[in-house]
């Protein structure tokens, strides 16, 4: 077989290489996706989404959206502009929990024994369908940085709500008023965490009394607008191709 | 050559072999937490420890035991350590072996950091509640913002049971009694399942259609805008509506359930209450200190002063948690970590009852292994080489005064 052939014979044939070629990049791109991503977010989000007596309603809020558009976006702009194929940000996202579970399962409980009610990862699917519905739905960056980044940020925290809510019931410990998160902390003795290196419920935002998740979802989310930004043409780059005349190597 | 290259092959795998079993079948505990390793100068010169108590040897899961002591503030705080404004209770154990189920300083509960004074002496108990069976350090510790962890003495403790029995009970404000060792984890297993099944059928959609090499020719081609159809379009509506349903339900229907949360607690403690010790009678000035490397010894020229109404003598000699004693007047009977321990480790060139308004100056010899074996002899090579420890005097009903030294440390190589 000469270089000018075709390595298929037959349609069906060129139909199963496609087909295989399919799971394998999927495959590939789920597991790097995976490594990258959960290396990415443990080092810029890390305590806030380790333990549960970090996921406040100010600071967690806003970091851990603002740290995690970063993935999709660049994922997104290289599945959608070179294959319009709009699940980037789903595909990062399972296989960030993948990853999470795994570390939080095999890590923290089972060889540190953390129980897994105080280390479990934070929910962002619901934010990633939202940035990838509304990539195939507008077909374009501007939007889906805008609508999608501001959802992202906006759906982080009432999507976490139904399994932190039952943490943040309150608790009368040894004179002290305490929420069973923050009894998870003190009872679960980590040596090198110290109360003080929690940054809960720090900053000036007072203004909105008690009403201070929404002010500080909308500040993430519009952060996390830039961020999109910036991810999007780092994917972008990533997948361009660039060909190089023969003469000059 | 290639009989070579065979053999090469060969021993490369076979050494392969060998370290991958060494590395899979040896995997030791690593049961201390590093405190030899903690600069000498920060174990001599922030906070010293003493009094130290271990409750129980032995214990059952689910039973609890107290670590309780004092530990002293030393006012001659080294410069390149941060002040301890903010500092935090904690215990040194390899991880939640135990449960904190309670910690005091001076009769205060101290879920939070706290700010402590240079100079003071303070009381602390720690109430630990056994989890996992083990043999296990048990350290006192403080952590020192800007400082770091600073770690007392550790004793050997061992839990025994089974880890499947303990149970953490909790009441709530709400007047739920909940175990919070297994709290909440179901509804947590529900929402991340569910989720992630949704995120899967999302991608399902999509791989179930050619992906890549075809999408790739049709955008290269020109035509782009015929791979997204409008039933994709329908799909995609239903999954964001799905989503934003799905979202404002939960909330609501939690809202319902939950009607009643507060935010995380946090906030620095002030104001902690210092430990009174007994008035100061007896002065002491340090004339010189030696550290002898050869001998592991150290050697101090103290000038004492009784301004007392009894005679007293010196009885122990405190440093990083190593207890010097004189058994000619003090015994040990609190059951204190040997290796921590140097019964008579003491030697007083003159120790008859110093009596009221004497003043006299003695040779005072603190010799034993702990000093290489917890590498206190490294002060040498610290950037400020200077010791600090208590001295504990008693006078002749057996009262005891604390006095605390500090001077340069002159190493004697010869």
């Amino acid at each position: 077989m000469s270089a000018s052939q075709s390595a298929v014979r037959s349609r069906a044939e060129a139909v199963k290489v496609s087909r295989t070629f399919d799971w394998m990049i999927l495959f590939t791109l789920f597991f790097v996706v995976l490594g990258g991503y959960h290396i990415h977010y443990m080092l810029t989000g890390g305590d806030w989404d380790f333990w549960t007596d970090w996921k406040d309603r100010r600071l967690w809020v806003t970091v851990a959206p603002i740290v995690s558009i970063t993935f999709p976006a660049a994922v997104q702009a290289c599945l959608w502009y070179r294959y319009r194929l709009p699940y980037g940000a789903v595909v990062c996202i399972l296989g960030l929990l993948l990853g999470e579970w795994v570390n939080r399962y095999l890590n923290f409980w089972g060889w540190t024994y953390f129980p897994v009610n105080f280390v479990f990862p934070s929910q962002l699917i619901p934010g990633a369908i939202a940035l990838d519905v509304i990539m195939m739905l507008g077909g374009s960056m501007t939007l889906t940085a805008v609508a999608g980044g501001m959802a992202w940020g906006l759906l982080f925290y009432p999507g976490n709500w139904p399994v932190m809510a039952p943490l943040h019931v309150p608790v009368e410990y040894n004179g002290m008023m305490m929420t069973l998160a923050d009894l998870q902390g003190y009872h679960y003795v980590r040596t090198g965490t110290p109360e003080y290196i929690r940054m809960v419920e720090k900053g000036t935002l007072r203004t909105f009394g008690k009403d201070v998740a929404p002010v500080s979802a909308f500040f993430s989310g519009f952060v996390s607008i830039i961020i999109y930004f910036l991810w999007h043409f780092f994917g972008r780059w990533f997948a361009s191709t660039a060909f190089v005349d023969g003469e000059n190597v | 050559m290639k009989l070579l290259k065979d053999k090469v092959a060969k021993l490369s795998f076979v050494a392969l072999l060998a370290a991958s079993s060494a590395a899979m079948l040896y995997t030791p505990t690593a049961a201390a937490h590093g405190e030899k390793s903690q600069a000498a100068f920060m174990r001599m010169r922030t906070i010293h420890w003493f009094d130290l108590n271990w409750s129980k040897e032995e214990v059952k899961v689910n039973d609890t035991m107290t670590v309780t002591g004092k530990f002293l503030v030393f006012a001659g705080w080294p410069e390149t350590v941060d002040k301890p404004d903010i500092a935090f209770l904690n215990v040194g154990i390899p991880g939640p072996v135990f449960i904190r189920a309670g910690s005091w300083i001076g009769g205060q509960l101290v879920p939070r950091s706290v700010s402590l004074e240079l100079g003071e002496v303070y009381e602390f108990k720690v109430l630990l509640k056994a989890r996992r069976p083990g043999d296990w350090h048990v350290h006192s510790m403080m952590n020192v913002k800007g400082g770091g962890p600073i770690i007392g003495p550790g004793k050997w403790t061992t839990i025994t049971g089974s880890m499947k029995d303990f149970v953490n009970p909790v009441t709530t404000l709400t007047g739920e009694t909940i175990n919070l060792e297994t709290y909440n984890l179901e509804n947590t297993y529900f929402w991340h399942t569910l989720w992630y099944a949704i995120g899967l059928a999302w991608l399902a959609y999509w791989v179930r259609k050619p992906m890549f090499i075809p999408r790739s020719i049709a955008v290269e081609s020109g035509k782009a805008n015929t791979l997204i159809t409008n039933t994709d379009r329908q799909v995609g509506i239903g999954f964001i509506v799905g989503t934003i349903a799905l979202v404002a339900m939960s909330m609501v229907s939690t809202n319902e359930k939950y009607p009643v949360t507060t935010p995380l607690q946090a906030g620095l403690l002030r104001g902690m209450k210092p430990y009174e010790m007994p008035a100061r009678t007896v002065t002491v000035k340090v004339e010189d200190a030696t550290y002898r490397v050869p001998g592991r010894a150290m050697q101090m020229t103290l000038k004492v002063t009784n301004n007392g109404d009894s005679a007293v003598r010196l009885g122990e000699f405190n440093t990083a948690s190593v207890r010097f004693l004189d058994p000619a007047v003090l015994e040990d009977t609190t059951g204190y970590p040997d290796d921590l321990l140097a019964e008579e480790g003491l030697t007083v060139s003159d120790n008859s009852p110093l009596k009221p308004g004497q003043t006299r100056t003695i040779q005072v010899t603190a010799s034993d292994a702990a000093w290489e074996v917890y590498r206190l002899a490294d002060l040498i090579y610290d950037p400020d080489s200077r010791f600090a420890g208590l001295l504990f005097f008693f006078d002749e009903n057996g009262k005891r005064q604390m006095i605390t030294v500090d001077a340069p440390l002159i190493p004697v190589f010869i």
